[in-house]
This record gives structure tokens, sequence and C-alpha cells, in this order.
């Protein structure tokens, strides 16, 4: 079984922001008003953002400033908070190490999203709305497993999402090769920010296979995880700047 | 669907093209991924290939089609300028073609009530014709006028031709706006009126003159990829450094941020010119066998050279006290470019400081020359030569008395003559009109004028003195409002269109197709005027023997290599591979350097001395140069060299140098600002969304009081507009900035009311040796509100 990752080099962003919204188009997560967007309720479940996370005016005093950028999916932690304080199993780890959430499941308590140390849950406050014709834009693929749905179709109100590494887009390529009677390869899958990345510095691909990009990056003396030392083990990679 | 390529199309990409070409079919095959077991999706699927219009690059999209509706754009990964990648703007495009505000059929206004009532297209269409036959009857048919925005493609020169046949000169492009100062540089010097483009993934060392090349500018995801190969793709990494007063991401991203003093990049890049020359780092070959004037020379008596003008007027030390700069970096950076070839210093395109700024013409110059001392002109990882596709040219206009004499009148933009060296004049069409230009029609294609001129106000006023104005666009923007007809384009998504490859020297094209049917009673604006032409009959309509603007692309697009159905299914065909010309060979001769020249000799020189520059300013008195700005006198007038900016506002009660940016989220189109996902994304920076602010240096807000989110004033002599402070450490505390393509008046529910629009408050004064806007010039106060 694959071991699902993704890889980000920091210095190849450019904090362009197409991940964040090739994802709201893959995944069918809803414009919030501009209110609840100026509250900090936008859902993006891959955001980008300047660095340090709090707001902090002075970063340095001019001209000796440097701005950093971070862009952030879900971490598909290997010892993931809000997996074991979920009190349903509505958040799991399957089996190629992908942090999945099942929306049929879940019961809206939110004790995920206080646990996770990454902020990459976002819950429904309110029902998704698309205005008149916008809604025709979205996403038509419904993934369900055992009946229940993982989306990305939309998602009622009142549960919690979050990024599964386009899941279904694996789905979809393991159904096609099957269709056409031959084997899956790693390289047919991968999630929408990673194709998008105007920079190309989204890797994707098996950890476990020693082969593979990812693995090949993970041993960069760059590589590094976001806040390594939250005790999730987290799993995505980034490659920092420098 | 086409579900793979034939292999008789596939034999016919040959080599290089034809990896790519079964990528893109694989992805197509995943694409079209049918629902079984744990998925359910659409019945019917497609992938069409097609280009993206949100910005200037024309990156090539993939477009998911599923039950007829287009849910997802991904990049092609054959298009060269984007390679499968696809920014925010384009992968929003969806919210574009679905908006709700979108306009559903042609419409026409009362002036008196204001209210607009539907009309159909046969009405629309003979409306148009009278009018335009009604001008030519009169003998007037320059009084016809087309303003529009980034037309790209075989657009533009198709809306010159029907121009044209009606008789007049008063094709208007919006360049004055953003690229005329840096493609005027490089006519003025290298002799091609154009961008460069730039072999960033070949280059060492890359110095980027306010040029905003990761966020915005003409082909921003082209430099993106070429900046991401230089730093990270290949075995040894380049130097990036970035000359911005403001620590854009792009100048973050660098090694090193120059925060210049705004305007003075002209002296910088001299300065650094002083260095080389001093050190003798030039590329002695190139500058004595290939440039025009390094060295004085004799012509009518004695002439300065670059050289000793250099030497003598911008020394590190003087050039210190005008950029504050420090000498010492100066001196590294000249030496740094030098010494790490191959090295490239970039002019921006849409988005930098040099647009439009007064002075910006010789500041372009200054920058480019800079290339040409260290011999990167035509060279791997230095500057290319922007190459195109050979179009088939179009028929012979037939000719009548009529449309010849209007062809001969003075453009009303003064491009050519008021403003000597301009080429188009944009925003001047509204001065032209206030001062009582006669204008009976006017068209408004790809541009919203009242919302992107600088001091936009007095653009409104000049509408309303025009009887017939016209607008094609897909949304109700500040300037369709004032129009007496709205003639609403289909979106990207929905109509044949074309785009040139640009940014990486090689030609290629790549087409815009309906991938699916037009949601609403809409016409493509190329047909439409195909129909006038047919209504007008006679010499108007022999010019345009097709029958719909698809067929024009055929018939131009005939002879680039790939038939139109390959074209439809690969949405680009391109020749790879750029080949540098010799030095001196007859291609460098014809197509390299100084082959557009109109008045001076395209001998295949680069003019380090102007001599185009020098037909115009010449033989110009004290007086008459300073009339256009130009306090340099004689040879100086010719040379690349620093103007001080006449700014707007002095120092005193105007401390703050203004600057709207554009953003790589909103970009430069009006109709993106009601784009819902946009909006949201737009302010990350700052931690703002949905609305404008003013950027300020946290010391400079301090000494006034001012604290993060406070409400402000900025005021400049033009006029106040309010809006949020939001502190970045990034800036110099002489500058501040606002974003643009927000506070929009109209367009739609998502942009209306978003903040405020800072070129309201902008200089509405034209340069008038070029006729490019100021956007670079304009100073303010900032008070608590």
């Amino acid at each position: 079984m694959a071991n699902w990752c993704m890889v980000i080099d920091l210095e190849k962003c450019v904090a362009c922001q197409g991940c964040s919204v090739a994802c709201r188009m893959e995944n069918n997560t809803p414009v919030v008003s501009p209110d609840e967007a100026k509250n900090g309720r936008a859902i993006r479940w891959n955001d980008v953002f300047p660095l340090p996370v709090h707001i902090a005016p002075e970063q340095g005093e001019y001209p000796n400033v440097k701005t950093h950028y971070a862009t952030r999916p879900c971490m598909h932690c290997e010892n993931a908070p809000c997996v074991k304080t979920c009190p349903v199993q509505a958040t799991y780890i399957d089996e190629e190490g992908i942090v999945r959430q099942n929306y049929d499941r879940c019961i809206g308590c939110r004790f995920c999203t206080v646990a996770c140390p990454y902020g990459v849950r976002y819950f429904n406050w309110y029902a998704p709305q698309w205005e008149g014709s916008l809604e025709n834009h979205l996403n038509p693929d419904e993934l369900s497993v055992n009946g229940s749905l993982e989306g990305p179709a939309v998602r009622p109100v009142g549960v919690v999402e979050k990024c599964t590494y386009c899941v279904h887009r694996l789905v979809k390529a393991r159904e096609r090769a099957a269709a056409e009677g031959r084997e899956f390869r790693a390289d047919e899958y991968v999630p929408a920010c990673v194709q998008t990345c105007t920079g190309k510095a989204r890797y994707f691909g098996d950890l476990d296979d020693p082969d593979s990009t990812v693995s090949q990056l993970s041993k960069s003396l760059r590589a590094t995880h976001l806040l390594e030392d939250s005790g999730a083990h987290p799993k995505t990679l980034y490659l920092a700047e420098g | 669907m086409t579900e793979k390529i034939s292999r008789r199309d596939f034999l016919k990409l040959g080599g290089a093209t034809a990896g790519a070409a079964a990528g893109l079919a694989a992805l197509k095959n995943f694409y079209a991924a049918q629902a079984s077991g744990g998925i359910k999706t659409a019945a019917e699927e497609k992938v069409v290939a097609s280009t993206c219009h949100l910005c200037s690059a024309g990156c090539g999209i993939l477009v998911r089609v599923a039950d007829e509706k287009v849910v997802k754009l991904e990049g092609n990964p054959m298009h060269p300028v984007n390679q499968g990648a696809l920014c925010p703007k384009g992968q929003a495009a969806p919210e574009l073609l679905y908006n709700p505000d979108r306009l559903t059929s042609p419409m026409k206004r009362n002036r008196a009530s204001g209210q607009w009532t539907p009309l159909k297209w046969t009405e629309a269409i003979q409306l148009t014709a009278d009018k335009l036959s009604a001008l030519r009857e009169a003998g007037h048919p320059e009084e016809a006028v087309l303003m529009h925005g980034d037309t790209r493609g075989q657009m533009r020169s198709f809306l010159t031709r029907f121009m044209q046949a009606v008789g007049s000169p008063n094709v208007v492009s919006h360049e004055s706006l953003n690229i005329a100062a840096a493609k005027l540089g490089v006519y003025l010097t290298q002799g091609m009126y154009g961008l460069p483009a730039y072999d960033l993934e070949n280059a060492n060392y890359v110095i980027a003159f306010g040029a905003n090349l990761l966020e915005a500018g003409t082909n921003p995801q082209r430099t993106i990829s070429g900046y991401t190969f230089l730093r990270r793709g290949r075995a040894t990494r380049g130097k990036v450094v970035v000359i911005d007063p403001r620590q854009s991401i792009t100048a973050s991203k660098a090694d090193e941020w120059i925060p210049i003093k705004p305007g003075t990049d002209a002296a910088l890049a001299l300065g650094m010119a002083n260095v080389i020359i001093k050190s003798g780092l030039v590329d002695a070959d190139f500058v004595k066998n290939y440039c025009f004037g390094f060295d004085n020379f004799v012509s009518n008596g004695e002439r300065k050279g670059f050289r000793d003008f250099v030497l003598e007027n911008y020394d590190p030390i003087r050039v210190e006290q005008i950029t504050g700069v420090p000498s010492t970096t100066i001196a590294r950076l000249a030496g740094e470019f030098a010494g790490n070839g191959p090295a490239v210093a970039m002019l921006p395109g849409k988005g930098g400081l040099l647009n439009g700024g007064f002075s910006g013409v010789y500041t372009a110059m200054a920058v480019h020359v800079l290339n040409a001392l260290v011999g990167s002109i035509e060279k791997e990882g230095g500057v290319m030569t922007q190459r195109y596709m050979p179009c088939v040219e179009y028929p012979n206009m037939p000719s009548d008395s009529v449309s010849a004499k209007g062809l001969q009148t003075e453009r009303i933009d003064g491009a050519g003559s008021k403003f000597p060296l301009g080429r188009n004049s944009y925003q001047s069409v509204a001065d032209a009109i206030l001062e009582g230009a006669p204008v009976e029609a006017l068209f408004l294609y790809d541009t919203n004028p009242v919302f992107e001129t600088p001091g936009g106000n007095r653009v409104a006023e000049a509408f309303a003195k025009v009887p017939f104005v016209v607008s094609f666009s897909s949304f109700m923007d500040e300037s369709a409002e004032l129009a007496d007809l709205i003639l609403p384009e289909p979106t990207f998504l929905e109509r044949w269109g074309d785009d040139h490859v640009e940014g990486l020297g090689y030609p290629g094209i790549s087409l815009y197709q309906p991938v699916i049917e037009p949601l609403y009673d809409t016409l493509n604006t190329g047909d439409f005027f195909i129909k006038v032409a047919e209504a007008m009959g006679g010499m108007v309509a022999k010019a345009f023997p097709w029958k719909s603007y698809e067929e024009v692309l055929q018939f131009r697009l005939k002879d680039i290599g790939a038939d139109w159905e390959l074209l439809k299914e690969l949405g680009v065909w391109f020749n790879p591979g750029y080949r540098f010309a010799k030095r001196g060979s007859p291609q460098w001769i014809g197509s390299v350097v100084g082959a557009e020249r109109l008045n001076s000799p395209r001998d295949g020189y680069f003019d380090l001395y102007s001599r185009e520059l020098n037909c115009f300013v010449g033989k110009m008195k004290k007086d008459e140069l300073a009339n256009l700005g130009i306090t340099m006198m004689g040879d100086g007038a010719n040379l690349p060299h620093y103007e001080a900016t006449a700014f707007a506002g002095d120092e005193a009660e105007y401390p703050f140098m203004l600057n709207v940016v554009t953003l790589m989220s909103l970009g430069p189109r009006s109709d993106a600002a009601n784009m819902p996902t946009l909006q949201e994304i737009s302010g990350m920076t700052v931690r703002e969304t949905w609305d404008s602010w003013l950027e300020m240096n946290p010391e400079a807000a301090r000494e006034l009081g001012l604290a993060e989110n406070d409400r402000v004033n900025v005021e400049s002599q033009f006029g106040r507009v309010r809006t949020t402070v939001k502190l970045v450490a990034g800036l110099r505390p002489d500058v501040v900035n606002m974003p643009f393509n927000q506070g929009h008046t109209a367009v739609g529910r998502y942009a209306k009311g978003r903040g405020v629009n800072g070129l309201e408050i902008m200089n509405p004064a034209s340069e008038p040796l070029t006729g490019l806007a100021s956007f670079t010039n304009t100073r303010v106060k900032v008070t608590r509100n």
C-alpha cells in the first residue's frame, strides 16, 4: 500500500494562492460572506499566509526586513490529534496514510478543530450556498464509503470538513486503470493543488517508494515539518527556504 | 471528445511535441474517468483545450466539462507558458462564466431616463451600421473611435482593419497605462517596439527594476516558471535582486531587496553602468562593434557618447544621493551583474513602477542599456527578441476616398502629434473630448477606462459628451454604465479567439474555443463587426469577406504548421527552441536590433546614444525640451539619463508617494473583481479580505499616531479616499501602497463597494513626450478619519 505524501518547496512557492483556489473548485468549498471572511471564517482547506502567523506588524525594522510566506494543506499526521479526539470516528487514517473525514458520521462537536495544531479543519457554520448560476460549476464527483458521503459533493451545515489530498481523484484514477485492465501507477494521481502549482513547488507521491520524488526529497537537508514538536507526527513535508 | 490522438496525428506532431501530446491525451483520459464503485459523477464528460483570458499571459487551459457544465480548469501541460500550472485567476474562471451578474442580452439606454431596455442583435447591428455610414457620408469617419484593452491575438489587427475600412485611424490601445514605457525604452535603444523575452532559465544573475515578476506584469506565469527553474531547477542557482520601494512577494522571495527612492531607477542603472565602465567590465566586442554611441563621435560637431556622459554624471557617490542606495551597494551590484553572466536587467510589464511615470522612458532605456553593456542582448541567459507565428496577410484593403481622407487625419489621442513619441495615449482620448475634439461614436472593447485610468472621473464626463457609446463588456462595469448600447461578448470560455504565445522568444499560437454553448444571448465582437460591415455594404463589406470570426481565425492561422482540427485538439501550437541570431548576421539586422526603427537607420546597431530620439528632440531648444519635461540639454536628451520626477503635490504638504499595485489575485481586469473567490483571497499579504487598504511603514504610521486597522483619509491634490491602514515593515517610509482593482462602483455584487480605487486620486496628467499616463508621481497625505 502506498503512503501518500506531499512535499512543498517553500523556495519555489511564490505565494500566488493558485493552490487555494484549485482546492476550492475541486472540493466545492463555499465562499462565505465578506463579514464572515473578515472574522476568519473563510473555508480554504489549503491556505496561504504571511509568517509569522500571529499578527505582528513589526517583523523587523526597515530596511532589514524579510517577509516569509507559507502555504498549508492538511499535514495528514501519522499521530493525528483530530483522529484521536473524534468521539464518533468520523475522521480516520486510511490504509494509505490519508486523514479522511466521513461527513455522515460527523456530529459537528468540533473537538477536532480545537485539537488540530494546524487549524486545517473547518466547521460549516452555515449551509453552503452558491448564488444563482454559480452552483453550475460544482464538481459533480461524489465519493462514498459504505454509503456515507466523503465529498467532494457539497457537505451539509454542521459538519467539519478538511483537505483529503483529493482522495476522490485517487479512487477515480484506480477505477480508470481497472476499467482499462491495467495496473494503477502512482503518478496517475495528484491532488488539485499539486497539479496547478504555478511555481512547481509541490510534489506528491508514495513516501514508502524509495524511488519516488517525494521520498528522495524527504532526505533533503532542507526537509522539515511544520511544528515538528507538536507530537502529531505531521507527514506533509516542507523544504525550507535558503 | 476525441479520446486519443490518432497515429497519423501523432506522427505529424514530430519529436519535440509528441511526448507532451501523449501526456495531454493521458491527462484527458484521466479526466474522462467514468463513474463506478465508490464514485458517482456526471453522466457525460469531456475535456476541451483552450486559453485563459484573465491576464495578458494567455496560459493554456484544459477545461473539464461535465454534463455541459464547466466544473474545473487545469493548466495545459503542453502549453509552453504555464506548462500545466494555473494561477488563482484561471482556477476561479468558472466564477466568471457562471457569474450571477453577467449581462444576458444586448441593451439600449435611454439617456434621459437612464433606463436600459433589451434590444435585438439585428437592431444593434443596424443601429451601429447606420451610425458609421452616416459618419462616412458626412465625410468624417475619423469621428468613430475604438478604445481597447489587452486585446491580443488576431482580434487587435481585426479591429484595426475594421476601423481602417470605415476610415478612422483612432484605434487606441490601453498600453499607455502600462507596458508602453518599457516598449518605448527598448525601441529607442534596441530599435524593436515590444517587450523583450528574458531567458531566465539560463541566466545567472537577474536584476528586476520594478518588475514584479512573480505577481503581475505582462506574463507572470512565464516569469514564475523561469524564476523557479533558475532557483531550484538546475545545478547552480542564480541570484535575483529586486529594485522596488515596496517589498512585494517578488522582493521578499529574491536574494536581495533594494528599497529605492521611487522614480530614481534610471540613476541606479546608470550608476551601475558607471562602475561597469570604470572597472573595464563592459563586453568590449559588443559595445565597440554592435553599439552606436559608446564613444564620443562627430556628427554636426562633437557629440558626447554614452561612456563619457555616464562617467561624468553618474558617479556612485552622486547616485547614492539621488536613489538612497549606498554607493557600496551600487558598486557591488555592478560588479556582480557584470562578473556573473549571463546577467539580465529586467523591465517591468504591467504592474511595475516604471510604468507611465514621468521620465519612464529614459528609465526604461537606462535599464535596458545595462543588458547591452554586458553583451546580454540576444545571448543565452540574456535578452531574447519575441518572435511571432507568421499569420496569413489580410487581403488588400479596398480603398475609397472617404476612408483614405479619414485615415489621413490626426489621431484623437495625440499619439504622433501632441505626444511625438507616443503610439497610443489611452487616457488622452477623454482629455481630447473634453477639449472639444469631435467624437461621434465610441467603441469600448475589452476595457473599462472609467475605472482603470488615473483620475477616471473626467473619463466619465467625456463619455457623456459622445452621442453614441458602445460597450462590448460582459458585465455592467463603470464604463458600460455610461454607454448607449451594451453588446455583451461571451466570456472567453464561450467564444473563438486566439493569442500569441509570448515570453519565451519562440513563436506560438494559443486558441480560445467555445468549451460550452454560450449561456446567454451574447455575440463575439468579431462576429458583430463582420455583420456591421455587411450591413454597411460597399467598400466596408468588401473588406470583410468572412462569414464569422472563426473563419477569420482559420484564414489567418492557415500557415502556422498545424491544421485547424489539430489546433482545436491541442489548444496550442508552437515552434519550440529559440535560436539566437549571430551578432551582425542578416537575421540580427533583420529581426533583432534596429529592425523596427521608423526614422533612424536600421543598421543592426544597438543605440546607447539614441538616434531615434535625436530625430524627435535633437533640434529642440531648451524651452521646447522643458515643455516635454526634459531638463537634460544637448546630447544628454538623446542618452538614457535620470530626470527628477515632477511630483504632483509638494513634499511638505503631501509627504507620501502613492503607489497602486496590481495583485496576483485580482489581476488587471475589472471583471475579475466580481469573482467572489478572488475577492476572498485578495488581501492575503496584509490579512485583509473583500476590501482595499493602505500599506504604510510602521514607523511612518507611528509618527502620525496611526495603528493597524485605523481608518484614514488618503488625500492628494486631486481628491480624497478613505480606507484602512495596514502596517507593512517592508516598505519605504515615504511611500504608501493601495491595491488595484478594488473600489468598483459597478461591475456586480461582489465587486461593487469593496473599498476604494486609489486611481481616483492619481494625477490625471499625461507625459508630454510619450502620452503615457502617470502612475508614479502623485503625492498624498494620510490623516486619521
